[in-house]
């Protein structure tokens, strides 16, 4: 299997026991993870976020073959450029998270379509948590509401040339996004971490809406369980087939891997 | 219909043969909060077979179930309606169904009656409380005195929010559980979903002194080392297997969880077992 939507370092809000790169393999063991896509959870709340792209780059370091460095941009602050460059050409990442709403920019923000277009242009993924909590449990702190779905599919049509994965999100067959001939640009994915396999199956209808080729394994590690995910794709009712494209086919397309 | 405790205890053989899923060896899990769905849901037939389906692929042997109203502040009517589409669905599955009576307690007398109809008349095997009143008012004394009387247990909702939740301007903490666990300490209180949203850190920490809370796992919130802090703060003999419709992400929790076997099949049925034999009528 390969996640992609996997994370490194600590969160401003809650302790993550599997934090470190060797945290994060033993989770993957655990689960029968080979590969993730691994971004910086310090970054979401770094006014620099590319600080956290250092620490993330170093922590990968020796583990290039299962940990997959991804950036974590923000086009609101100053030098985002020269951190995509830096991001792609010495650390060797080819995917970035974007955080709007902790970030405090719109998706449809001009930086935000020329970082996209900019990312798109060295052949990287884009990722989208659209919620890194569930908003009930933050702290006094902060009040961050999910990515509004509306606001991605803007981003989607603007930028067809990209692909895109969006993570961390669930009711999705009732947007916009989720639904069959729904006149977006077939260039995202949605994963799994958070969606139905049983009872209202948000998974089966998005693979019915959207096709197989739309649907990607990953699971939130270590701010999640990894079971959960992998428990939803044992219980999904589709051929094998469709299971190993779910479970790593689309990511080793998307990847490049 | 009443429901004998041979039956209530025996493992349903259908469930643990159809299950894709693998537990500990001779466990018989128990989903300690679940629902099934209201009868004004045009599909509702439909929802309640899916439930029991997702059950048998997730090798779940009971549900034990309520059915809640649109409108929370529920009269009589509407609170007996809703048990006795339960009692339907107990007939309907068999074996795999275990009945809560939900009531709103402002409705005191009835309420109380109402509890009483349930679990001496239709076996059902305990009490849910929704978000009408915070769990220490005292306008809930008479049915933990009840709950006491009949030895069934009083599952209560609850969640903890930093910020305000407008939807919910009575929802109860673990705060109020334990205020109330302090006036009767006898009481087989169960605090509701510990992953259904909310600061569980807090949740779980809060309800550290009050020993005769349970707490029920249930949520679609996947936050790695839930279980493990629960089980370390509270002691797994505290801790309940439950859903609450949330199934692949509560079956996964505690799958990942790092505890002992032993303490597993406690929280997955054991622990639970042991709450549905003490249970006072037959």
């Amino acid at each position: 299997m390969i996640d992609l939507n996997a994370y490194l370092g600590p969160f401003a809000f809650r302790h993550l026991r599997y934090a470190t790169a060797d945290g994060l393999l033993r989770l993957m063991d655990r689960a029968k993870i080979e590969q993730a896509l691994v971004s910086s959870a310090a970054a979401i709340t770094y006014r620099n976020a590319h600080a956290g792209n250092e620490e993330v780059a170093a922590e990968t370091a020796k583990h290039r073959g299962r940990l997959l460095p991804c950036a974590v941009l923000n086009p609101a602050y100053a030098g985002w450029r020269d951190d995509l460059a830096i991001c792609h050409e010495e650390f060797g990442m080819r995917a970035v998270r974007l955080y709007p709403r902790w970030h405090q920019y719109r998706l449809t923000d001009p930086e935000c379509v020329a970082l996209v277009q900019a990312a798109a242009a060295r052949g990287w993924l884009i990722t989208i948590p659209v919620r890194v909590e569930d908003r009930r449990q933050q702290s006094w702190l902060v009040d961050i509401p999910n990515v509004d779905y509306d606001e991605i599919a803007a981003l989607l049509r603007r930028c067809p040339e990209a692909k895109f994965a969006l993570l961390n999100g669930s009711g999705y067959t009732s947007s916009l996004l989720g639904r069959a001939n729904n006149g977006l640009p077939p260039n995202y994915l949605i994963d799994i971490a958070l969606l139905t396999a049983e009872m209202a199956n948000e998974i089966g209808q998005l693979v019915r809406n959207l096709g197989e080729e739309r649907v990607v394994f990953g699971t939130g590690i270590p701010f999640h369980y990894p079971e959960p995910a992998v428990v939803k794709l044992e219980i999904l009712d589709v051929p094998a087939e469709v299971k190993r494209r779910i479970a790593s086919g689309n990511a080793r397309r998307l990847l490049g891997l | 219909m009443a429901i004998s405790r041979r039956a209530l205890l025996a493992a349903p053989a259908a469930a643990a043969a159809a299950s894709t899923h693998s537990w500990p060896a001779g466990v018989k899990v128990i989903d300690a909060h679940s629902h099934l769905a209201h009868h004004a849901h045009p599909r509702w037939a439909e929802d309640d077979r899916a439930l029991i389906d997702a059950a048998d692929r997730l090798g779940i042997a009971q549900l034990a179930c309520s059915i809640l109203p649109a409108e929370r502040a529920a009269t009589p009517d509407v609170f007996r309606q809703c048990n006795d589409w339960v009692a339907d669905g107990m007939r309907r599955f068999p074996g795999r169904i275990l009945g809560y009576a939900f009531v709103n307690p402002g409705f005191v007398r009835e309420a109380a009656a109402e509890v009483r109809r349930c679990v001496e008349e239709r076996g059902f095997i305990g009490v849910k409380l929704y978000n009408t009143y915070f769990a220490d008012e005292p306008v809930l004394d008479p049915l933990a005195e009840l709950c006491i009387e009949l030895r069934v247990p009083l599952l209560h909702h609850a969640g903890h929010t930093s910020w305000l939740s407008p939807p919910q301007p009575r929802i109860s903490d673990g705060g109020h559980l334990s205020a109330l666990a302090a006036r009767y300490p006898e009481l087989m209180l169960i605090c509701a979903h510990i992953c259904g949203g909310g600061d569980w850190e807090w949740q779980i920490k809060a309800l550290r002194r009050a020993p005769s809370v349970y707490l029920d796992l249930a949520g679609s919130v996947a936050d790695e080392g839930v279980v493990e802090m629960a089980a370390r703060i509270l002691g797994a003999d505290r801790l309940l297997f439950a859903c609450d419709l949330s199934m692949t992400a509560s079956v996964g929790r505690i799958r990942g969880a790092e505890l002992p076997e032993a303490d597993k099949r406690k929280i997955l049925g054991q622990n639970f077992a042991r709450i549905l034999a003490r249970r006072g009528t037959r």
